[in-house]
């Protein structure tokens, strides 16, 4: 048992990379009502994109991180515009299925150009190196997870709550109407929140490349983990997905350890007691 | 008058049609037109959610994989067991699952009623892969039919033809069984339901309850066509209860249409021969329906049931002058 710092340190990371999926879903759900299918997989396209660009084309970590967002966000603006807008008239439903329709063809489309195996991507210079940290050699990347994890939701939250442009984005959740008629641009802005959180799964894909390599099941592997965490940190909250990844990824990873054969079933469990006891998630609004 | 009679023509014509096929079709075709059929009900139900109660349900398919397995299992380890069993225990496996989870969920509606769904879908699937010893894992288990005892007489269902008509009594009874519901008093409140949930509780109905049961007999009737899947195939994998199976059925329902009772019926025979038509010409054939989808998303939303009733509308009933459009409304 003198290894529970480090598997401590390791549901960190995984907690990490959880809140970088599941804060551009919260974020989209939260924002425009939109339950994104497609996340996942623009998550495995960032995942899948920096393969290519770290390993075939630039050989730098760092190109890839700043590339992918970039070019999901331009995607997700697209979709948004081209796409999504159109299937509104719908409602919920139309919605679902385009974005349940878009994940699939994109899954197709990344196996299609890089085939059905896994792919490693490997990192060199810092980040690849190990630190000692409570007496144990411990991989810095892990770290460099859980840190970027902390900025990505400190400079959202500062966005949301502390800027002008965090007040017209509440404005335009609470009354949509009200917040056009005042001179804002909603439908920009909306667009705007979609290529946002696109981009932000990409970034997570590109974080979650030499954690866990590419391969074809990552996308539905991470979708249903951030799934709970949206069900067990309420719906469109960012204080609960933050809460709620940080306790799953302490579940996984002490799980593996304790009951090595129930792992799977644990996060379930966790998120069917949130649904009995509360159904609207530990930080969510009464529906 | 008309319109009670018509479905009725309707069901005995496509019984008595199913009744030659056998004689017609070659064993290759006679084994998809099996796979149809058993398809045709699972379609069915989940249309039962989808276009009736307006239930967008990502886990279908957690109890169509859960009754397979369960078929599979009581099959290998209960030795002798009658098929009317293994019908039971197939299809009572997926109720009680199904009352469990629905009571978990019958609170949620919409986007968290579909996402809760996926994820309670991905636990099964989950299970089902690491529960080696039970579910064999990805190798998955393989059966033999046991025989039909009528109590005065035995019929073997080693042939296919035999198989092929008892899954062409059961499955086709279940289908108007639920074409039946639809007209029920319970049909009606489900549907009401989805066009105005307020005034239904204003009128002292407990919505949550009725979900709760259509819920699980969708999940039951989902079942039966799992049981009848594992001995058809006489095996049964993982890939019956991963949600690549819930897409599967998800694709036929919308292909054909969730605003009429056939339109599922209609997608699954779309569905299936292309697959078969589309596999056999290119290995990228779920990009392909990938892509059809979407495009009916975008501009098809109603599917080809919907195309078929315009172009109907618009070349036959012209003629009928004497209120031939409300015949139209009055349907789902």
């Amino acid at each position: 048992m003198s290894d529970i710092p480090v598997f401590f340190l390791h549901g960190l990371a995984y907690a990490g990379l959880l809140f970088l999926v599941s804060a551009g879903l919260t974020l989209i759900f939260g924002m425009m009502n939109v339950l994104n299918f497609a996340h996942a997989a623009m998550y495995m396209l960032g995942a899948y994109l920096s393969y290519t660009i770290i390993m075939q084309l630039t050989g730098q970590f760092w190109m890839a991180l700043i590339l992918c967002p970039l070019i999901l966000f331009v995607i997700g603006a697209l979709i948004e515009r081209f796409l999504l807008r159109r299937v509104h008239k719908y409602g919920h439903l139309g919605e679902l299925l385009l974005t349940f329709g878009l994940a699939y063809i994109v899954t197709e489309l990344v196996k299609w150009y890089w085939g059905n195996y896994p792919l490693a991507v490997n990192i060199t210079g810092f980040l690849s190196g190990t630190i000692t940290i409570f007496g144990f050699i411990y991989p810095i990347y892990r770290i460099f997870i859980f840190l970027c994890a902390v900025l990505v939701g400190g400079v959202m939250a500062l966005i949301l709550y502390k800027t002008r442009l965090g007040i017209i984005l509440r404005a335009s959740v609470n009354d949509s109407e009200m917040t056009n008629t005042l001179g804002v641009n909603v439908p920009l802005v909306l667009m705007g929140v979609f290529a946002f959180g696109t981009a932000l799964s990409g970034f997570a894909g590109v974080i979650a490349g030499p954690l866990l390599s590419t391969f074809p099941g990552m996308a539905q592997e991470i979708l249903i983990d951030a799934f709970v965490v949206i069900v067990v940190g309420g719906f469109g909250s960012l204080g609960g997905a933050i809460v709620a990844s940080l306790l799953i990824g302490q579940l996984q990873s002490f799980g593996v350890l304790l009951i090595p054969k129930l792992s799977v079933a644990l996060v379930y469990l966790l998120m069917a007691i949130v649904l009995v006891v509360k159904p609207s998630g530990l930080f969510g609004e009464e529906q | 008058m008309k319109q009670k009679i018509m479905p009725l023509i309707t069901i005995i014509a496509l019984f008595l049609l199913g009744i030659f096929m056998p004689v017609i079709l070659k064993q290759y075709h006679l084994n998809m037109l099996t796979e149809i059929i058993i398809f045709a009900l699972f379609a069915v139900s989940y249309n039962l959610l989808l276009g009736y109660a307006g239930l967008l349900s990502f886990g279908h398919a957690m109890f169509f994989g859960l009754s397979a397995f369960v078929t599979a299992i009581a099959i290998i380890h209960i030795p002798g067991l009658s098929l009317w069993n293994v019908i039971l225990i197939g299809v009572g496996a997926a109720v009680i699952v199904g009352f469990i989870i629905g009571g978990l969920l019958l609170r949620h509606k919409g986007s968290y009623f579909a996402l809760l769904t996926l994820a309670f879908n991905a636990l099964f699937y989950a299970i089902a892969t690491k529960w080696h010893s039970v579910t064999g894992g990805d190798d998955g288990l393989s059966i033999t039919r046991p025989g039909l005892d009528l109590g005065f007489t035995s019929i073997p269902l080693d042939s296919l033809t035999n198989f092929y008509y008892l899954t062409l009594v059961i499955m086709g009874a279940a289908i108007v069984f639920c074409w039946y519901f639809t007209h029920t008093a319970m049909g009606k409140t489900v549907l009401l339901m989805r066009e105005n949930e307020e005034r239904m509780k204003f009128l002292g109905f407990n919505t949550n309850i009725s979900r709760l049961i259509l819920f699980t007999f969708t999940g039951a009737l989902a079942g039966l066509a799992g049981v009848f899947y594992t001995l058809h195939f006489q095996f049964v994998s993982i890939s019956a209860i991963s949600p690549d199976m819930t897409t599967a059925v998800l694709l036929m329902v919308f292909v054909g249409g969730t605003k009429k009772f056939w339109g599922p019926l209609l997608g699954v025979f779309v569905y299936i021969i292309l697959q078969n038509y589309l596999s056999n010409i290119t290995d990228r054939w779920p990009l392909v329906i990938g892509v059809i989808f979407v495009l009916m998303v975008l501009y098809v939303p109603g599917g080809l049931s919907d195309v078929i009733m315009n172009v109907w509308q618009r070349f036959f009933e012209k003629k009928d002058n004497n209120g031939g459009k409300s015949a139209t409304a009055e349907e789902v």
